[in-house]
């Protein structure tokens, strides 16, 4: 394909984009979000939707549970992965930034190198998921979102987030450094 | 002016870019380092931060999503 | 931009596969359309969000972690920027809704001991599984095998966390307001005030990467 050697085709599609072009964008989509739907940006309450959904296929019924009583959640329960615009989402960046590396023919299935990654990942994506149930949000929800609306709560958890990242950077450094 | 090769395919941030910095201490001025990465942030950072410390840099994409990256210790 | 040379093999060329996706994206887009136009909506900014994540790498566990391990802060103040450029934004909408009466849009929810107890952990598990919620997707698109794990075992603990919500909100979450900073201390005071604090930290990161990597290889 020629278009592929296209001075434009390279500057858009393959080669990465400045932080700074990331960081503008991702602010207008957040508004831009806002301003549409009412709610800002937001991933990881949707992870507890899919949670939900996969225990009822396994018939767990959760329903009872306090965090199902709220009613947005409650509503979420009814919905399936296709029908919930959280999860839809979720599927969309998740296909969004496939479509961004198939389009830079860059796409690698990246193997496990050790052990040590699969512990990593199953202690990290734990405290993650409990982590932002409890200070409402991750990253997204809490810190972007809930900072750039003025939230108090936003700047606490920027404030831990930090001091979290740091804890966590040297315990990589020490047991998780393949 | 030897060449060096380290592996960080398969490894996630911010492995690559530490186990770079510690090789780089080791190298002597003129030796080259090629860094094998198959982490798209890592093919942005570690770049950065050779450039910004003030080595010569030059990627190479080797396969679809795999890159090698050539650091010159200058200084 | 970045100069990358062109490879020595032959590589495979994806882009006709990229084309495919978009096609198939399209077509479901038109779907949920069809089921209701909030989800196609959710669907394209989903599909937005993921593609700028991955094409600009926006990382946002780099920028708060690059900082103490390798003394970056290019992302840290990409961050910022963003930061700003989105609470203009949201004011702006906020601003417009309270005024005609409206409850407030945004994330404001409540804030208290358990927001600095979760980030934290947020923040320890996101340096160790190499990704925050945004990153584990973007790189689930991308094929990493650690972050498909991460995400399962996500899921899982939003589940723990979920299941524990009860005993946390009636401990916590009940007596805690949710705090939105303008009624605390006024629109302009907390809108310039939150613009200043930015401005301040963005200058603070600049000077330490400046400091940590221009000293380091004296």
């Amino acid at each position: 394909m020629n278009f592929t050697n296209s001075p434009l085709y390279k500057k858009i599609f393959k080669d990465a984009w400045s932080y700074w072009t990331g960081a503008i964008l991702l602010a207008i989509l957040n508004t831009a979000m806002l301003a549409i739907s009412g709610k800002a940006w937001g991933i990881t309450t949707t992870f507890a939707y899919w949670g939900a959904w996969i225990s009822k296929l396994f018939g767990a019924d959760v329903s009872g549970w306090d965090f199902f009583q709220i009613e947005a959640n409650a509503k979420a329960l009814s919905q399936s992965a296709f029908t919930n615009t959280g999860s839809v989402q979720n599927i969309g960046i998740i296909l969004g930034a496939l479509l961004a590396t198939l389009l830079a023919s860059q796409f690698k299935i990246k193997k496990l190198k050790s052990y040590k990654q699969v512990i990593a990942a199953a202690l990290g994506g734990l405290l993650m998921g409990y982590g932002a149930r409890i200070a409402f949000g991750c990253n997204i929800g809490a810190f972007f979102s809930g900072v750039a609306s003025m939230s108090l709560h936003g700047w606490i958890y920027a404030v831990f987030i930090f001091l979290g990242a740091w804890i966590g950077s040297k315990l990589l450094v020490r047991y998780f450094m393949t | 002016m030897a060449e060096y090769r380290l592996d960080c395919l398969g490894e996630a941030c911010p492995v690559p870019l530490i186990k770079t910095q510690k090789k780089m201490e080791q190298l002597k001025v003129g030796d080259t380092l090629i860094v094998e990465i198959d982490h798209s942030c890592a093919m942005k950072n570690v770049p950065e931060w050779a450039r910004k410390v003030g080595y010569n840099v030059e990627i190479e994409e080797v396969d679809d999503g795999e890159w090698e990256i050539y650091i010159e210790k200058t200084k | 931009m970045e100069d990358v040379k062109k490879p020595k093999r032959k590589k495979k060329n994806q882009v006709p596969a990229g084309i495919g996706l978009l096609i198939v994206l399209v077509v479901i887009g038109i779907v949920l359309a069809g089921i209701s136009p909030m989800l196609s909506i959710y669907w394209i900014f989903g599909i937005s969000f993921g593609f700028v994540l991955q094409k600009a790498r926006f990382c946002f566990t780099a920028a708060m972690r690059d900082p103490v391990l390798t003394g970056s802060t290019s992302l840290t103040r990409a961050v910022i920027v963003a930061l700003m450029l989105a609470t203009m934004g949201f004011a702006a909408i906020q601003y417009s809704a309270v005024s005609k009466g409206l409850p407030i849009p945004g994330n404001i929810a409540p804030a208290g001991i358990f927001t600095a107890i979760g980030a934290t952990m947020f923040g320890v598990g996101m340096v160790i599984a190499g990704g925050c919620a945004s990153g584990t997707l973007m790189r689930v698109g991308e094929g990493f095998v650690q972050q498909w794990i991460a995400l399962v075992f996500f899921i899982i603990g939003s589940m723990w966390g979920a299941h524990d919500y009860g005993w946390w909100s009636k401990v916590f979450f009940s007596k805690s307001p949710a705090v939105f900073l303008p009624n605390i201390f006024g629109w302009a005071p907390a809108f310039f005030g939150q613009l200043i604090v930015l401005a301040i930290l963005f200058a603070v990161a600049e000077w330490y990467e400046n400091k940590k990597l221009g000293s380091e290889e004296e």
